[in-house]
């Protein structure tokens, strides 16, 4: 349109501009022309220092042929990547690769779907469990070693399996794949991982003010309900965490619900301050908590009457364990374990309590209330797992996806909870009075609870990996401020004891190379079929006499003067 | 919008390719060559070699095989080189013009009609590149196959050199870039065909009045191969190698034939 309205004199101008820059299309065009068979998602193992001592994978980018696990017994692995499906796993190989620090090029782990988000929904496999243990036992055998090759996770698909049946039987065949028999080069082109500057752990408080009765100058009791948000797993961009500590965290945000419904109306607001903390630097001795505690002035600290930390409550059948730091002869224990008792039978519920002594002079700190019980304020946590965690152990891995989570467990959790607090609140121990009974319009809500569990179990949740302005980290705290009065958010550097290097995910590419000889041998036929063209072509125009005079010496003059 | 339109009547031939592999475009990879492979970097050239010899190569072979090269015919076959590109570049702005661009890779037979038509000008170009171009004294014989040959080699480099500089000396290894070569060599012997067919039409005046429509015939029939095989690969959805093999077949039967008419209009005059 805009051609026809030019007078003639722009037009012959155009039309060369047309043919330049359809050249410069080309050009592009052709840079861009380059692929692969195959590309797909890896995440890498996290790479960490641990007062000082180096963890994890320390290599990020990747070149070298793939190799499987049939491959001949004697072959030189140093420059070839080892595919090994979870399924085929042999955790005693790895082991002794490991520990033995043997030269390889690589390792890439295949899992199995029922641990994605997006395809393991609801898929039955009969070795789930296995798997599981398998996988649990894989993670804690990579995060305390020192790799010094990379070590990458994906999820099976068919693109993978295919290249991976291929490998399978050039190696049974028994020729492991080098340059010049041809095979398939695994290619990720990452950049050296660097340090993580200055990691952030951000806690969120939110406060639900209770009812001051007239003329009363007293600070009201709190109440505090405790759960860590974040994770640590072997490969930090699939540590979704569902039940470390994702069950948690969303019991944490039905139970604030359903207090800020109760507290909406003055008259049935109670006369106790909840304090809802969602924080973070759990798996590192919960250093989030230490630090979110000891910015409390003495005086709030001191009107907490106790605190409810909440861990992995999502895969329970009937049983809960309540872990206390003070003995359980202690009348404030005393007082809250039988208020928990009392609803938990109503609900054919088993809840058992544990007490372990805390060390001051130990750093290790194995559960949440131990920090606030550091500090002299009495808590508890209430978790499925009777026995203490290791460090860096049950944060929510690999193997802690959604699919191992049971949504009315949680539901159940968050009923006990809620109804032992509001018990003690109102001061209806030992009553039989169902405050949020299930069908009324305080009952808890299951689609909630399953929708928060959802986005947590599609969230990956590293500390050191989430800015301080993440947007996950925003949609918590908004949610707390719809059912809290007050939001506060305290971000604070995570100790010096552990450093984290970045390049956590990447993309794999997979070529077909072709050997040297496959090259050879088609020079050869071209070469031959050059000939043939060439001979054929000087037969039928020129005749075969001519074709046999190529390869005769001339006539000498002699014979032809003669 | 123009300017896709263009982009896209150009490269006909690297989007084939494009279009045969589902896949990521990345445009990194050329770095990675850069990583002290060096042995498997001179296999890869070795890869843009073997392809580069199979498509450009029998041009090579059939001019210093036939008598061309001993009555010095290459000026001719550079002018009628220059023809074709004058030619391509005519086509461009034609498609440039007229065509619409869509959104889906299927068959339009409107599209696809006025693409056939846009083709007839290749056969324009011929014309001009065997009547109105100035030889020296070749014989007909001769003067059809040098324009063939300039032709056809003119069309390899076009649609074929760029994308195997780039796509042939990458990691991955695809039979492609031979299929395309193959596919070159059909097209040489294609536009002799047509290149014979056009210099009986339009050089050679007492033709036996019977064999006329059957050379037009075949002259249309090879001159509306490209409109068949993107047919064939877009409307019926026929894999490279199938038309590769398809082209393979009716170039050397177009051949055959062509050869039987030339044949047969020359004995009169002998």
């Amino acid at each position: 349109m805009a051609l026809s309205k030019n007078s003639g004199g722009h037009r012959g101008m155009q039309e060369s501009m047309y043919s330049v820059i359809a050249l410069v299309f080309i050009l592009v065009a052709c840079v861009e022309l380059c692929d692969a068979a195959a590309a797909i998602d890896v995440y890498r193992l996290i790479q960490y220092d641990m007062s000082g001592s180096a963890y994890g994978s320390r290599f990020a980018a990747l070149n070298h042929h793939a190799a499987s696990l049939h491959f001949p017994p004697g072959a030189d692995l140093s420059r070839a990547v080892l595919v090994i499906p979870l399924r085929e796993l042999n955790i005693t190989f790895v082991r002794e690769y490991i520990n033995q620090k043997k030269p390889l090029g690589g390792l890439l782990f295949l899992l199995p779907d029922i641990f994605s988000f997006e395809n393991g929904g609801n898929k039955q496999v009969h070795e789930k469990e296995q798997l599981k243990n398998l996988l649990a036992e894989l993670e804690q055998l990579l995060i305390h070693a020192n790799i010094p090759y990379p070590v990458y996770f994906a999820f099976e698909n068919d693109e993978i399996d295919t290249v991976l049946a291929d490998i399978k039987k050039n190696d049974a065949i028994g020729q492991p794949a080098t340059a010049t028999t041809g095979g398939y080069k695994l290619v990720i082109p990452t950049p050296e991982p660097k340090k993580v500057a200055s990691p952030t752990i951000t806690n969120i408080q939110g406060w639900l003010s209770g009812l001051k009765a007239d003329g009363d100058t007293n600070q009201l009791p709190t109440i505090a309900i405790v759960a860590s948000y974040d994770t640590f797993g072997a490969a930090p961009a699939l540590s979704v965490g569902s039940d470390s500590n994702g069950s948690g965290v969303v019991a944490l945000l039905e139970i604030a619900r359903l207090f800020s419904l109760l507290y909406s109306n003055p008259k049935t607001r109670g006369r106790y301050n909840l304090l809802f903390g969602l924080t973070s630097g759990g798996p590192y001795n919960y250093n989030g908590t230490q630090k979110w505690l000891r910015s409390f002035d003495q005086r709030l600290r001191e009107s907490i009457d106790y605190a409810i930390c909440l861990n992995s409550i999502g895969s329970w059948d009937n049983e809960l364990w309540i872990h206390v730091s003070k003995p359980p002869e202690n009348a404030y224990i005393k007082q809250i374990f039988e208020g928990f008792s009392n609803v938990a039978e109503e609900m054919d519920i088993k809840v058992g309590l544990k007490h372990k002594k805390i060390n001051i002079s130990n750093p290790r700190v194995a559960r949440e209330h131990e920090q606030f019980s550091r500090l002299r304020v009495t808590a508890a946590t209430l978790s499925e797992i009777s026995t203490a965690p290791e460090l860096l152990q049950g944060t929510g891995g690999l193997y802690d996806s959604r699919q191992f989570v049971n949504e009315t467990a949680i539901t159940r959790g968050v009923k006990l909870v809620a109804e032992s607090l509001a018990r003690h609140i109102y001061g209806h121990q030992g009553k039989n009075v169902q405050i949020f009974a299930d069908g009324g319009s305080l009952a808890v809500n299951p689609a909630y609870i399953q929708s928060w569990l959802d986005l947590l179990s599609q969230t990956p949740r590293v500390a050191p990996f989430l800015s301080k302005n993440d947007p996950f980290v925003m949609a918590l705290k908004k949610e707390l401020a719809d059912h809290t009065d007050e939001v506060n958010m305290q971000h604070e550097v995570l100790e010096g004891v552990f450093t984290f290097y970045d390049s956590t995910s990447a993309r794999l590419n997979i070529y077909q190379v072709a050997s040297v000889t496959f090259d050879l041998l088609l020079l050869l036929v071209l070469g031959s079929y050059l000939i043939v063209l060439f001979s054929f072509l000087v037969i039928t125009t020129r005749g075969l006499d001519d074709l046999i005079s190529l390869f005769r010496r001339p006539p000498s003059r002699k014979v032809k003067t003669a | 919008m123009i300017y896709k339109s263009v982009f896209s009547g150009l490269i006909e031939g690297p989007k084939q390719i494009q279009s045969n592999k589902n896949k990521t475009i990345c445009s990194s990879q050329i770095q990675i060559e850069n990583w002290g492979q060096k042995i498997r970097r001179k296999m890869t050239m070795f890869h843009f070699f073997n392809c580069a010899i199979l498509t450009f190569g029998p041009h090579a072979v059939y001019y210093s095989a036939t008598p061309l090269s001993e009555y010095d015919t290459l000026g001719t076959s550079v002018k009628a080189a220059l023809v074709y590109l004058g030619t391509a570049l005519v086509k461009l702005v034609c498609l440039a013009t007229f065509l619409k661009v869509s959104e889906n890779d299927g068959f339009d037979p409107y599209q696809e009609l006025l693409k056939a038509v846009i083709g007839f000008i290749d056969v324009a170009g011929l014309y001009f590149a065997l009547t109105q171009l100035t030889h020296r004294n070749i014989s007909q014989n001769h003067k059809f196959q040098a324009v063939g040959l300039g032709w056809a080699f003119a069309d390899s480099v076009l649609h074929r050199l760029a994308p195997l500089w780039v796509g042939a000396r990458g990691l991955e290894f695809t039979w492609d870039f031979i299929l395309q070569g193959l596919e070159a060599n059909a097209n040489l012997v294609l536009s002799i065909s047509l290149a014979a067919l056009g210099s009986l039409m339009w050089l050679r005046k007492n033709k036996p009045k019977t064999l006329i429509p059957i050379i037009y015939a075949c002259a249309g029939i090879v001159a509306t191969m490209p409109s068949i095989t993107s047919y064939l690969r877009r409307g019926l959805g026929w894999h490279f190698p199938k038309v590769v093999g398809f082209e393979l077949f009716t170039s050397l039967s177009m051949a055959f034939i062509s050869w039987q008419l030339f044949s047969a209009c020359q004995r009169p005059s002998s």
